[in-house]
């Protein structure tokens, strides 16, 4: 064994006595490494250039960091539930819609680093607003989107001759003539997301809400309400097929691939995957904005977050990480295209990108005039608010409604089930 | 006097610690609680733990990472205000309900099945075991994917047979046609369970009431109800009480088939308390809606084995 000095033995229990008195790690026993909890994202090639720039990101400031994916439909709140409870699991996490309200207590405060961003790209978005800046402090930082466009298949609509539709009014005329071609539209009228991501739209677009923006006033049972649904079930009926009431969040997807659908409201990810699987529809598949109603156009989009947990003991290094990924205008870019648009910057000076350049088929991402609104809007996304949304609410009011209930019913049904779950 | 060596006193000294230890583990009441102790740790820490949090979640107000309150039966009281809430309890007795009694009465005609003397019987009982083997979720997907309304190979094959009308029943778009998709799932992945179980206790059947009855003249129907059956009894009541209890807190069938719906019409306790309590964050309100039928299942048991140890002795 090495023999130890007087003098070594003395610095050294000098330093140990220092360093358990003022609690605080020498510098070379701090933590330099973050660890990053994603959702396996939908273009999977994202991911991979993030582990490209989580590398860099490294080698430039000695950080090191570790990227773990979930799937994000299911398991991703158990897992974020499970962290929360047990105060201990990774540094950040990405958030998507909603989730920076449902977590609120337990996220920092990244106010500084949102500011950071806006004064270089302009303001967030709307829905990103809506979902990350809870109580006046942003509780996530705005990194990307989705937007819910409109999905059709371009060549079946030039060979009937058909106009492409404005507004929600002109889709039933064109939707007709689609089923009787045997090409039908697919919206989702079930228990996912992408069928209360239409169903908002159309509601809003006709002037109704589901709770008025003091989050506590059920505002369903009203004439806007009347009219969607009578949209709804005479889409149902004369443009539409049943299968519609079972379909998944992936269903219009396949059924515009599979050469089915002649119409759908869905993120871009229905072409995208097309043209990489080299399926015959990719070439007669484009987009059109998300239709408008006599009160205006409104989208659901679905914004994403980035948020650091309070019990975090790297807050700085996993700001640091953040202000590299988003914070770089080329690293930001590089990522961003990297997505072939399926997700675009959360920032407005940032909504004309370099992406919608690279096919023509996305030109008609580029939104103006679109209100882009997280799900049960104008409410705040409270806790009540969001088992109103998981409820699923809205779809299955429309369900009912198409399916035989009467419309007065169906809307008187959904006014109690949203006023039990405010009152409880 | 001359003493022998063997006479002269050992002195008594404490024995070695090892073999004290030795001594002590001899000894049956002290060995028994030994190697129960760590099962018993790991029962405590793995079973009562998350069961008197989950008791405790129930009856508080709790919601994800915020401080709780205790607020009595509130949350059960309240469940049952809630149409989805009401839904999923008649949806829960259904499903339970059907699917037990399919899987008793196709169990028993599948062991007696098995029973007989078949050609690679060794094969045929391994193949009946592979529903019950290959995950839930994944054996799942592909029966999402024969009631899939674009690529159903049920509506198919139906329409191919002549026996449906083209495009075929919407299997999981339709309430009581969803019902009935989870419900064959279930049956389907439960079987395996009831036949094998089943085929064990008819193997140990003596063979010789099979004769005795059969020179009384008994016919196989009579031999079936007079001899097989009754024998039968404490092992289907044991099966029948774990099925129940599986069937009751199903989760992956209905979750990855159709998420609780059309119109919740599908839900049961399992899926309506994920929702609930991880998608909208209220622990409180999830943990309740999931024990709702404890004390019903606590009875359940109670008289399933009161009527087991009947039958016993």
């Amino acid at each position: 064994m090495r023999q130890v000095s007087r003098r070594q033995f003395l610095t050294t229990a000098t330093g140990l006595a220092g360093i358990l008195a003022s609690g605080v790690p020498p510098a070379w026993g701090q933590s330099r490494e973050i660890s990053y909890l994603c959702w396996n994202n939908f273009a999977p090639l994202m991911d991979k250039k993030q582990l490209e720039i989580a590398q860099r990101f490294t080698k430039d400031t000695g950080i090191k960091i570790r990227i773990d994916g979930i799937s994000h439909m299911g398991p991703q709140q158990a897992k974020y539930a499970s962290e929360v409870q047990t105060q201990a699991g990774h540094d950040l996490v990405e958030m998507r819609m909603h989730f920076p309200w449902l977590y609120e207590p337990q996220l920092v405060d990244v106010s500084d680093v949102v500011a950071e961003l806006e004064k270089k790209y302009g303001k967030a978005l709307s829905s990103a607003y809506e979902g990350a800046y809870v109580h006046g402090v942003w509780r996530g930082v705005p990194q990307y989107h989705g937007m819910f466009v409109a999905t059709y298949r371009e060549d079946l609509f030039k060979k009937a001759g058909l106009k492409v539709p404005d507004t929600w009014e002109d889709l039933y005329t064109v939707g007709k003539e689609l089923k009787k071609m045997g090409n039908p539209v697919g919206i989702p009228i079930s228990q996912n997301y992408d069928s209360i991501s239409t169903a908002g739209p159309v509601l809003w677009s006709f002037g109704g809400l589901e709770v008025d923006k003091d989050g506590k006033t059920v505002r369903i049972n009203s004439p806007a309400t009347v009219q969607t649904i009578e949209w709804y079930k005479k889409m149902f009926r004369d443009c539409m097929e049943p299968e519609v009431l079972s379909w998944s969040d992936a269903s219009n997807n396949e059924s515009i691939q599979q050469g089915k659908a002649g119409w759908i409201h869905n993120p871009v990810s229905a072409y995208i995957v097309a043209k990489q699987r080299k399926l015959v529809t990719a070439d007669g598949i484009n987009h059109h904005r998300s239709l408008a109603g006599p009160h205006g156009r409104h989208e659901t989009d679905v914004p994403r977050q980035i948020g650091i947990w309070k019990f975090s003991k790297n807050v700085e290094p996993a700001k640091e990480w953040i202000r590299y990924l988003l914070g770089k205008r080329e690293v930001y870019d590089e990522w961003i295209m990297s997505g072939d648009a399926f997700n675009l910057p959360a920032y407005e000076k940032l909504q004309d990108h370099p992406v919608l350049k690279t096919d023509p088929k996305y030109a008609a991402l580029r939104g103006e005039g679109v209100q882009y609104h997280t799900y049960g809007w104008p409410a705040p996304p409270s806790d009540k608010v969001q088992l109103i949304t998981n409820s699923y609410i809205l779809p299955n009011m429309i369900a009912k409604a198409v399916t035989g209930t009467s419309t007065k019913d169906a809307i008187v049904w959904a006014e109690t089930e949203m006023k039990k779950i405010l009152a409880g | 006097m001359a003493v022998r060596a063997d006479e002269i006193p050992v002195p008594r000294g404490r024995p070695r610690l090892s073999g004290r230890v030795r001594g002590w583990l001899d000894r049956e009441s002290i060995l028994g609680p030994v190697f129960v102790t760590p099962a018993l740790l790991l029962l405590l820490l793995l079973v009562a733990y998350p069961f008197v949090m989950a008791v405790y979640f129930s009856l508080s107000n709790a919601f994800i990472g915020r401080p709780s309150q205790f607020i009595g039966i509130k949350n059960f009281v309240r469940l049952w205000e809630s149409d989805a809430f009401r839904q999923t309890f008649q949806n829960a007795f259904v499903f339970t309900g059907i699917a037990v009694a399919f899987k008793v009465v196709m169990g028993i005609a599948l062991a007696l099945l098995l029973n007989q003397q078949l050609w690679f019987k060794r094969m045929i009982r391994g193949a009946v075991l592979l529903p019950w083997v290959i995950p839930t979720a994944l054996s799942t997907l592909g029966w999402w994917w024969m009631f899939n309304s674009l690529y159903s190979v049920v509506n198919w094959t139906g329409i191919a047979l002549g026996v449906m009308d083209p495009p075929g029943p919407n299997w999981l778009g339709q309430r009581y046609y969803a019902m009935a998709a989870v419900i064959t799932v279930n049956v389907w992945r439960g079987l395996p369970f009831f036949a094998i179980t089943i085929l064990a206790a008819l193997v140990a059947i003596p063979k010789e009431l099979y004769e005795a009855a059969e020179a009384d003249g008994a016919g196989a129907n009579a031999r079936f109800w007079h001899i097989t059956l009754p024998l039968l009894k404490p092992v289907l009541a044991v099966v029948v009480l774990f099925s129940t209890i599986f069937t009751f807190s199903d989760f992956n069938i209905v979750y990855v088939l159709t998420r609780g719906g059309p119109i919740n019409s599908t839900h049961l306790f399992a899926t309506l308390s994920r929702v609930v309590g991880i998608d909208t964050g209220r622990i409180g309100e999830g943990a309740a809606i999931s024990l709702y039928l404890f004390p019903l299942l606590v009875f359940v048991v109670w008289a399933q084995l009161r009527f087991v140890r009947k039958q016993a002795y």
